[in-house]
């Protein structure tokens, strides 16, 4: 008996020995996990999300990997389809901290995905960087900052209070109807601060109407707007549903100018809204044409042969903080890299990132203006909202 | 008073939508007395049939919905008889059905997601978008046609099953299977026409939901109202279905536009539930029978 438990302890020590020389040769890999929606409506953002992070790994192992406390380190992607539920979301995050292992997790885009994860990344002590999630409860709860969350994106406030201003200032709107998704965090978000700064600035809402994600026809909503005849309509949803109401909006001899937020940005939404959209507004987080994006477009369309989507674009300066903020840590552990990431300084290709520390956002970040002119984003202006 | 006409307009529309969708439920009901939940992917097939008979075949507009009314009508007779034939060889309980259905209805959806992808696809543009103005309402191509269509398709069916011999059996097999088949009518045979009927209007309200809308693999979900519809008309009878279907529509746009948006599922549903406490089997149900 104690022969055999010698034996078994000699075997795990040659093993574990045997372990360590084998990690000696090659260099140590860093596993980052994501998860984003790879089925459903949002499929779209999700692939383009994975798709980058995989070829920004692959550029960084190309190059022998990242420093990291003064060794070499590979990236490793472990990626998750969610779906785009947040049930979902909660079980591929438990998955990636408690099996996986990973060291910081990137994504979700979504809002309503992003929220109920902090729990488990604080348990888990993991840092997560949210990609376009903009709902202000993703780092902030009850006015405390979430340890473990941050994001890269500026936040619905933000986007709303920009639309309302420009709505306002620029296009002389002074009465604006509001159509927006009851169920989905986002879209109230949007609501919400659009809504308030609106009617701050002196303009009034005469529409408030509201549909529930999953339905296709908007036509009872909209011959109410029509009857309050707005200036604007303001649509602070997602691409397919722009699509489909801008559509329905026309075809009730609607003419109105719609503006909405960064859920827009999509090439679906051009060749399913075609004419529909034509002259719309909407904040976007970038310039697509901005020549500090360029590089990174072209990278993206070489290698998988399609245009990359807004998404790509944020997941990209993810990737750079979690970087940065691992170079930083020099160390290869949660704690260390949420610490780090508190004190990020850096110019993304999205433009500067500075992390508040007491809300792990990047401020002051400005909102871009685009037009929809001939099916193509058109940039106006670089708008703050004051 | 436009708006309000304009609003009955929407609610028509939309009810047309959910009614060629509903009769399928009913339908199959009549005969085998289950809600056949794979019903919705049958549905959603036939919009994608539709979409690549345009645009990878390039088939004109006809022929195109020629191909995915056949091709659903074909898909429904497979459903019966991989999912549906084993159990009732073996007179498994209607619960079973059930159960098998939505297994069917799960599979549909994923062998869409694994083979074509999630993404949304959008119709090639067929008809102009821009509405013919009537009287100040703006009333759209496609609902025009649409109204149409689905009326002399559901007039046809109701026609078929009143004149025709299997219209006849189809009838004697939805009173009493059993005692039809004792008759010597081949009920096998009757509940494979009554799924490829059922699946024929699939592919039309596939197509046309595809056309007004988009194409994707959830387009299933949709007919949850519809089979609420079906139900609240009286699952088994078609002019029910119909009827059910347009009231759900019209109940839906005005309380979208009159009350309140926010609350409209809500509203519309409590006036269905309301109808129903007072007449369980719906409006023109045959019978206040279990209707699951």
């Amino acid at each position: 008996m104690r022969t055999r438990a010698l034996l078994c302890s000699l075997l795990i020590v040659a093993l574990a020995l045997a372990g360590c020389a084998g990690g000696g040769q090659k260099a140590d890999v860093i596993k980052v996990g994501w998860f984003g929606a790879l089925t459903g409506d949002q499929a779209v953002w999700g692939e383009n999300e994975l798709n980058t992070v995989k070829m920004l790994f692959e550029e960084y192992n190309a190059k022998g990997g990242i420093d990291v406390g003064g060794k070499k380190y590979k990236l490793e992607v472990i990626g998750y389809d969610n779906k785009g539920d947040a049930q979902e979301a909660v079980n591929v995050t438990k998955r990636l901290t408690g099996q996986d292992k990973v060291v910081a997790i990137l994504g979700p885009n979504a809002s309503g995905n992003a929220i109920p994860i902090a729990p488990i990344l604080e348990a888990a002590k993991v840092p997560d960087i949210a990609t376009v999630a903009t709902n202000p409860k993703v780092t902030v709860l009850d006015g405390k900052v979430k340890p473990y969350n941050f994001r890269v994106c500026f936040i619905d406030p933000y986007q709303g209070a920009v639309a309302a201003g420009y709505a306002y200032d620029r296009l002389g709107a002074k009465k604006a109807a509001i159509l927006y998704d009851v169920s989905d965090d986002y879209s109230q978000g949007l609501r919400e601060f659009f809504k308030a700064s609106f009617i701050k600035m002196g303009g009034t809402i005469v529409a408030d109407e509201s549909f529930t994600s999953g339905d296709v026809d908007f036509r009872p909503q909209l011959a109410k707007i029509k009857a309050s005849n707005p200036d604007i309509i303001f649509m602070p949803y997602f691409f397919k549903e722009v699509a489909l109401s801008a559509n329905q909006a026309r075809e009730l001899g609607m003419n109105q100018v719609m503006m909405g937020g960064d859920g827009w940005p999509s090439d679906q939404l051009i060749s399913m809204g075609g004419k529909a959209v034509e002259g719309s507004y909407f904040v976007n987080h970038l310039d697509y044409a901005d020549p500090a994006v360029a590089d990174y477009k072209g990278r993206y369309k070489a290698k998988y042969g399609k245009e990359t989507e807004l998404n790509g674009f944020l997941v990209h300066d993810a990737v750079l903080m979690l970087v940065d903020a691992l170079q930083r840590a020099g160390k290869v552990d949660g704690e260390s890299v949420a610490k780090a990431l508190v004190t990020t300084n850096i110019q993304g290709i999205t433009g500067k990132i500075a992390i508040g520390a007491d809300t792990h956002n990047p401020e002051g970040k400005d909102a871009a203006i685009l037009k929809i002119v001939n099916g193509q984003y058109v940039f106006q202006e670089k708008y703050a909202a004051r | 008073m436009t708006q309000f006409l304009q609003q009955l307009v929407n609610g028509l529309s939309i009810g047309s939508v959910y009614a060629l969708m509903a009769v399928g439920y009913s339908l199959v009901y009549s005969i085998m007395n289950f809600s056949n939940f794979a019903h919705g992917g049958v549905i959603m097939f036939g919009a994608y049939f539709g979409f690549f008979g345009l645009t990878l075949l390039k088939l004109p507009f006809a022929a195109a919905f020629a191909l995915a009314s056949c091709g659903t009508a074909l898909l429904a007779v497979l459903i019966e008889r991989v999912a549906y034939k084993p159990l009732r060889d073996r007179r498994a309980p209607f619960l079973y059905f059930i159960i098998s259905a939505m297994g069917a209805s799960i599979l549909l959806e994923n062998i869409v997601i694994a083979t074509i992808g999630p993404t949304f696809r959008t119709y090639p543009e067929i008809l102009a978008r821009e509405p013919i103005n009537l009287w100040g309402l703006s009333i759209g191509r496609l609902d025009l046609i649409m109204f149409f269509v689905s009326a002399v398709c559901l007039t046809g069916l109701i026609l078929f099953i009143e004149k025709t011999r299997i219209g006849k059996a189809i009838q004697a097999a939805a009173y009493n299977m059993k005692a039809c088949a004792l008759m010597g009518v081949n009920t096998d045979r009757v509940v494979l026409i009554v799924f490829a009927l059922g699946g024929f209007l699939a592919g039309i309200a596939g197509v046309f939901f595809g056309m007004k809308y988009t194409v994707y693999p959830q387009i299933g979900n949709i007919t949850t109202k519809s089979f609420i519809a079906a139900v609240f008309g009286g699952l088994g009878s078609l002019p029910g279905a119909v009827l059910g279907s347009v009231i759900l529509g019209i109940i839906e746009t005005l309380v979208a536009g009159y009350l309140s948006s926010q609350f409209r599922d809500l509203i519309a549903f409590v006036i269905l539930i309301g109808v129903l406490i007072f007449r369980p089997s719906g409006i023109m149900g045959k019978s206040a029978e279990d209707k699951a």
